[in-house]
């Protein structure tokens, strides 16, 4: 169990259509206008585990990767980190996160800030670690996504791939136990998508343990230990790449793999 | 008295003209910008917040001057009593609820997304709110805060009638006194309030637009 980096256990989360979130006061009980996002998910990582969850759009793997940070509370169900129930109450959800690291679609670096201070924010404000040695943490986190140029720029002054490698520095320079990764590169111009790519092959490497919603089949095919089909908030199947890239179990998984390789090959 | 010596009395009301506006506006910043963050993310309070807006921006600031000073001078003689104490309260008090309304739009401006990423590396919600969302909110509302800062200027002009001896004031004793020129008076001190107004409101603005460039928003 405590060999566990972090597991989900029977997760539920439900929205109402409006993308509203659902209040306890309220029910949604007319099954027009909800969205059942996340719908009984469970999943074990392992340390230097890297899986790879992937599926149709709106089937719901965005919501139940942030579930996994708790920047949406589950309906139902437990998360654990360690051997941390972060689903119980009384649990200090900001230590809780500051040891799992989050790379967002859209990035959401801290605009008012340059690379390097978005990098060394969470360094002196939350681990409480001097300036200097912020400082430094922060540049070496910089340098291992290669964007040590970058450093004094601000987000809107550097280019997308470059700003998502910032982002990962963000995740990456307190060493979290976990980074989870949100589409990384799925908001990036085709030509900027293979510098992060790069970043994360690193990482690979280095034995970072990593949940990553991707499509980037070659990448998953190359690192990851697992592949997740995930659709209509369910665990379709898992298995390693070569169970998915010959022959899956499920015909909804065959499709999806048919539909997703003839439009890398085109 | 000729023209001259009438100005340089009118003049030397602009420090107490400027200082009730400066320390009025450092009121409503204090005031109004923990009450938006309350408005957009402690839903369960924010109805108060809507109250106090409703309350402070509903009533003319010369009724709420005068309800303050005279009405709350016998219950609580200190600091009541002091009408430069009480003109800044009550300026800052509805500055408050103005710049309470313009925080709130700059922090729909600015968007959520900025609160999950700050929750996400580790901050709470008010240190986020405090960390990320404070120096971007600022940035977003310069523009506002400039007009707020004019009308601020403005409405120190009320508090003639508490007895402060500010350009209003002076304008006002000048025309008393002077010889049934009632104009005169008042058109200096025109002038003098759009002297006061113009080039911090510019400035604020100017600052907003070369900051908001630089940070994308």
């Amino acid at each position: 169990m405590v060999d566990n980096v972090m597991e989900a256990k029977h997760v539920f989360k439900t929205y109402g259509k409006s993308g509203k979130k659902k209040q306890e006061d309220e029910q949604f009980t007319d099954k027009e206008h909800i969205v059942e996002a996340v719908q009984d998910v469970s999943l074990k990582i392992k340390k230097g585990d890297i899986k790879l969850i992937f599926g149709p759009s709106g089937s719901g793997k965005s919501t139940f990767l942030r579930c996994m940070d708790m920047l949406e509370i589950p309906d139902k169900g437990e998360i654990y980190l360690g051997d941390e129930c972060l689903t119980s109450k009384g649990v200090d959800l900001c230590k809780a996160r500051a040891r799992i690291g989050f790379v967002f679609q859209h990035i959401y670096l801290f605009r008012h800030l340059t690379a390097v201070g978005n990098v060394e924010l969470a360094l002196r404000q939350v681990l409480k670690l001097p300036k200097e040695e912020a400082r430094k943490r922060a540049l070496d986190a910089l340098a291992e996504v290669k964007v040590s140029d970058c450093a004094f720029r601000y987000p809107s002054q550097i280019s997308g791939g470059q700003a998502q490698r910032v982002g990962i520095a963000r995740a990456l320079a307190r060493n979290p136990d976990i980074i989870l990764l949100d589409e990384p590169t799925s908001a990036l111009d085709p030509e900027l998508t293979g510098e992060v790519i790069d970043t994360l092959r690193d990482l690979a490497k280095e034995g970072a343990t990593m949940l990553i919603v991707s499509h980037e089949m070659p990448f998953a095919r190359e690192v990851a230990e697992e592949m997740i089909f995930y659709d209509e908030g369910k665990i379709v199947e898992t298995g390693p790449p070569s169970l998915f890239f010959n022959a899956p179990n499920t015909d909804r998984a065959r499709q999806f793999m048919t539909r997703i390789i003839n439009r890398t090959t085109r | 008295m000729d023209v001259w010596a009438h100005f340089i009395i009118l003049m030397e009301g602009v420090p107490l003209t400027l200082s009730i506006s400066i320390i009025s506006f450092l009121i409503g910043i204090a005031v109004g910008l923990p009450l938006a963050f309350v408005r957009v993310y402690e839903k369960k309070v924010s109805f108060l917040v809507d109250v106090y807006e409703k309350i402070f921006r509903g009533i003319p600031e010369i009724v709420l001057l005068i309800i303050f000073f005279f009405g709350l001078r016998p219950l609580l003689p200190f600091p009541f009593g002091d009408p430069f104490f009480v003109a800044c309260f009550v300026l800052g008090l509805r500055s408050g609820a103005n710049q309470s309304q313009i925080y709130r739009g700059a922090i729909r401006g600015v968007g959520d997304e900025q609160m999950i990423a700050g929750m996400s590396v580790g901050f709470s919600k008010w240190r986020a709110i405090w960390h990320i969302m404070v120096p971007q909110v600022f940035s977003y509302s310069t523009a506002g805060l400039g007009s707020e800062y004019a009308l601020l200027i403005k409405d120190s002009a009320y508090v003639y009638v508490l007895g402060l001896a500010e350009v209003m004031t002076r304008s006002l004793q000048w025309a008393k006194n002077g010889a049934g020129d009632y104009v005169t008076p008042f058109v200096i001190g025109a002038a003098l309030y759009i002297a006061l107004t113009f080039p911090i409101a510019f400035y604020l603005d100017r600052w907003g637009n070369r900051r908001k460039r630089k940070i994308g928003l």
